[in-house]
């Protein structure tokens, strides 16, 4: 050791650096191989394609599928990210449908999913599945995804107390019938008709679709200044401000359910997803809670709208394509299977011929005996698209900004010049959108 | 052993540095064993600031989609509103920050540095342990404590001064930075308590002894002693607090659900940042951002030094 020229130290220093260096260069990653491998964010998604997994497998001997749950954010964040390095991509993903657009913002041939519109025609899946729900996953003309559901949405109650004040929910035809009954009921701070949170979007965005409005259009142009979206907010916004307001919000999970409990809200959006939520998380009410659809803007209207989404892309990394687009058919249009997964979430399949199964049609004791899954199937071929864009998370921003503005100002001065007051701020938010839009060189490639 | 005893045997003991070089071994060793610091150093430093400074002057869709935009990055920037916005909530939450957490982490450090206060080992430790968890943990307490109608916030609040019950802490956009910032005074006023004792300790007892002979009260003693003798450390401080209070991005990014908030009322400049760079996927964007907020927070810091005169030593 004398003889090494830095002395000990050194050497036991380069030693150890050489040892560990070549442990790790003759190390090999034990990385079990699968032949596909499907990130989901959902943890009853993943439950229930486990269930359904030895069936396809069986069917494909010789193959294997590695199913893995990522959380809800990361999925996006880390696959945005493995698209961008070309490393770690699964072979499938579903994206979470306000995140989808964000995958779309390059070129198209950067699109990190495979282009799904010609098999999607060939295999006659756009006939089957309802057309309106591919829309969130279309950028340019070309379809990126296939939806996982449909989320129509209806009216959840408290049927008790509806009953106790005496309110009739078949004559809540329209939204001005059940304001005017809203401005009946209503207790400010101890309770509302409905939950509509003044400063949130999902009450908001649920009018907007239902109207058959929107943040863009087909063209992925923004339409936040459209008659229709201003019209939506000089409604809206009187719902949750001023002296008669009928809704108000106190925020999700545990204070949702003390504020369900409490009688605090007698209605609430309920697209199909989250009636499983409520019954989760507020077991206290079975029995005592009903569904209706939403009431029309105008008589004979549309009585749904939408909210939430899901959906699958096969990703360009994936070697086998056609096996991949394979597990999507069986998880996604296996009837039986999805009748089974409907009674375990209540979320109903986007394909409309698996709808007559009679799984659909049982009644729900929580649901004060409701065939709920017949409820949202029968709504389900009214749903309105929601077109998306890689800036959809900068138009939910304006829409917010405006929407506050338009709440104080209505707090403040009631109607009094409220009517240009929404125009204006509508504007304004779409200007901003369009304003970055502008900076995008790729959106407006064509296909 | 022979000492030299003439200036001839000096010389002659004196190594010759001109004609006998260092062998090469020697020249190369420093460079040895600095460089798996300067490898690593400069893969994950030196390259991504140099490649940020240049993703500044491209649009981006991810890596792999650019166009080059020259100084297009940095007008929309100063054009946009948004980062108007990001900026004006980062001064506003700075500024309170500064205002409140280190008059209040003085306070706490001079009361538990006296000797009369008992259990003091106790108090410093519970005052500094939120630091111990971090800003992801912290604020999911506290977006439960803000809980409208529920929350111990609006419980406490309602039963002693009757404030309603359904105050949105987290979703009026006029509460949200004040919610912030009691958050963070919670969290760091214990932090800048650990630094001005460290200060205190250095301050010399002899000098409270010659202010009381000159007849300073305990006010003068903490305006003419104590502060000039933890100045440094005030300003370090200040400092410190400055460049983390423009950084702040988990606080407000947990207890707003990963958003900016309504109104955009939480959105700071690294939300901001991350949200073109992340969520937009605009790394070119964010790279301007992240290089105006490390200019910006320059000129802040050395104007904090030259106010507080810590640049004339």
């Amino acid at each position: 050791m004398a003889r090494f020229p830095y002395g000990a130290s050194a050497a036991v220093m380069a030693g150890l650096a050489v040892a560990s260096g070549a442990y790790l260069a003759a190390r090999r990653a034990h990385k079990p191989r699968y032949d596909l491998r499907l990130w989901t964010f959902a943890k009853p998604h993943a439950d229930a394609y486990l269930k359904m997994l030895p069936d396809f497998l069986r069917k494909h001997p010789g193959k294997s599928v590695d199913i893995q749950i990522v959380a809800g954010e990361a999925v996006t964040s880390r696959l945005q990210a493995a698209f961008w390095s070309n490393l770690d991509v699964p072979d499938l993903a579903e994206v979470e449908i306000s995140w989808a657009g964000s995958f779309f913002r390059g070129r198209l041939e950067s699109i990190g999913f495979r282009d799904l519109t010609e098999r999607i025609h060939q295999t006659g899946l756009w006939e089957r599945i309802v057309q309106a729900r591919f829309a969130p996953y279309t950028t340019r003309g070309r379809i990126f995804g296939i939806p996982h559901d449909v989320h129509p949405v209806m009216l959840a109650y408290r049927r008790d107390l509806v009953e106790k004040l005496g309110i009739d929910v078949e004559r809540l035809r329209t939204w001005d019938e059940f304001v005017e009954v809203g401005r009946r009921v209503t207790v400010p701070g101890k309770r509302f008709m409905m939950e509509l949170p003044p400063e949130g979007l999902s009450a908001l965005e649920v009018m907007l679709f239902q109207r058959g409005g929107g943040y863009f259009d087909a063209q992925g142009n923004c339409t936040l200044d459209n008659e229709i979206a201003i019209e939506t907010m000089r409604y809206y916004a009187p719902l949750v401000a001023g002296k008669h307001r009928i809704g108000n919000d106190l925020g999700g999970g545990q204070i949702f359910t003390r504020a369900l409990e409490d009688g605090y809200y007698l209605f609430m959006v309920a697209p199909d997803w989250r009636t499983k939520s409520i019954e989760q998380d507020v077991p206290k009410v079975a029995g005592r809670m009903a569904l209706m659809p939403l009431p029309a803007f105008h008589p004979g209207g549309r009585r749904t709208s939408t909210w939430g989404g899901t959906m699958i892309g096969i990703t360009k990394r994936c070697a086998d394509p056609d096996l991949a687009w394979e597990l999507i058919m069986h998880l996604y249009l296996n009837k039986e299977a999805l009748a089974e997964q409907f009674r375990g979430t209540n979320i109903l399949p986007p394909a409309r011929d698996l709808w007559d199964h009679p799984a659909y049609d049982e009644p729900r004791p929580f649901w004060s005996n409701q065939p709920l899954g017949r409820l949202y199937a029968n709504l389900a071929p009214e749903t309105p698209p929601q077109y998306t864009s890689p800036y959809i998370g900068l138009a939910k921003a304006k829409l917010s900004e405006a929407l506050i503005a338009c709440v104080r100002y209505y707090d403040r001065y009631g109607a009094r010049g409220f009517d240009g007051f929404v125009r204006q701020q509508m504007a304004r938010a779409a200007a901003e959108v369009r304003r970055q839009m502008r900076r995008n060189p790729y959106l407006h490639e064509n296909a | 052993m022979k000492t030299p005893d003439t200036l001839a045997d000096h010389a002659a003991a004196r190594p010759d540095t001109r004609r006998r070089r260092p062998p090469r071994r020697d020249k190369l060793a420093p460079y040895l064993f600095v460089a798996p610091f300067l490898i690593l150093f400069l893969v994950f430093g030196a390259y991504p600031l140099i490649k940020s400074v240049i993703l500044a002057f491209y649009i981006t869709s991810g890596p792999r989609d650019q166009v080059f935009v020259g100084l297009e990055n940095f007008r929309f920037l100063l054009t946009d509103p948004d980062f108007w916005k990001a900026v004006r909530n980062t001064v506003v939450y700075t500024v309170w920050s500064l205002a409140l957490q280190i008059p209040l982490g003085l306070g706490l450090a001079v009361l538990l540095n006296s000797r009369w206060v008992k259990g003091r080992e106790f108090f410093r430790l519970a005052f500094f342990s939120p630091n111990l968890v971090g800003q992801v943990f912290v604020g999911v307490l506290f977006s439960v404590l803000f809980v409208p109608q529920y929350g111990l916030v609006n419980r406490f609040l309602h039963a002693t001064v009757g404030a309603p019950l359904d105050t949105r802490w987290l979703s009026e956009p006029s509460l949200i930075m004040p919610a912030l910032i009691l958050t963070s005074l919670w969290m760091y006023a214990g932090m800048h308590m650990v630094y001005f004792l460290a200060g205190l300790q250095t301050v010399e007892r002899e000098l409270y002894e010659a202010a009381q002979l000159d007849g300073a009260n305990s006010w003068g003693q903490f305006w003419h002693v104590t502060l000039p003798g933890i100045r440094h450390v005030l300003i370090f401080v200040v400092i410190i607090s400055t460049i983390g209070s423009f950084q702040l991005f988990e606080l407000p990014w947990v207890m707003l659900g990963r958003s900016p908030g309504p109104d955009a009322a939480g959105l700071t400049i690294v939300m901001y940042l991350y949200i073109n760079g992340y969520v937009s996927g605009d790394l070119g964007y964010a790279s301007a951002v992240g290089w105006t907020l490390a200019l910006g927070l320059l000129a802040v810091s050395l104007l904090q030094l030259r106010l507080s005169g810590a640049l004339r030593g």
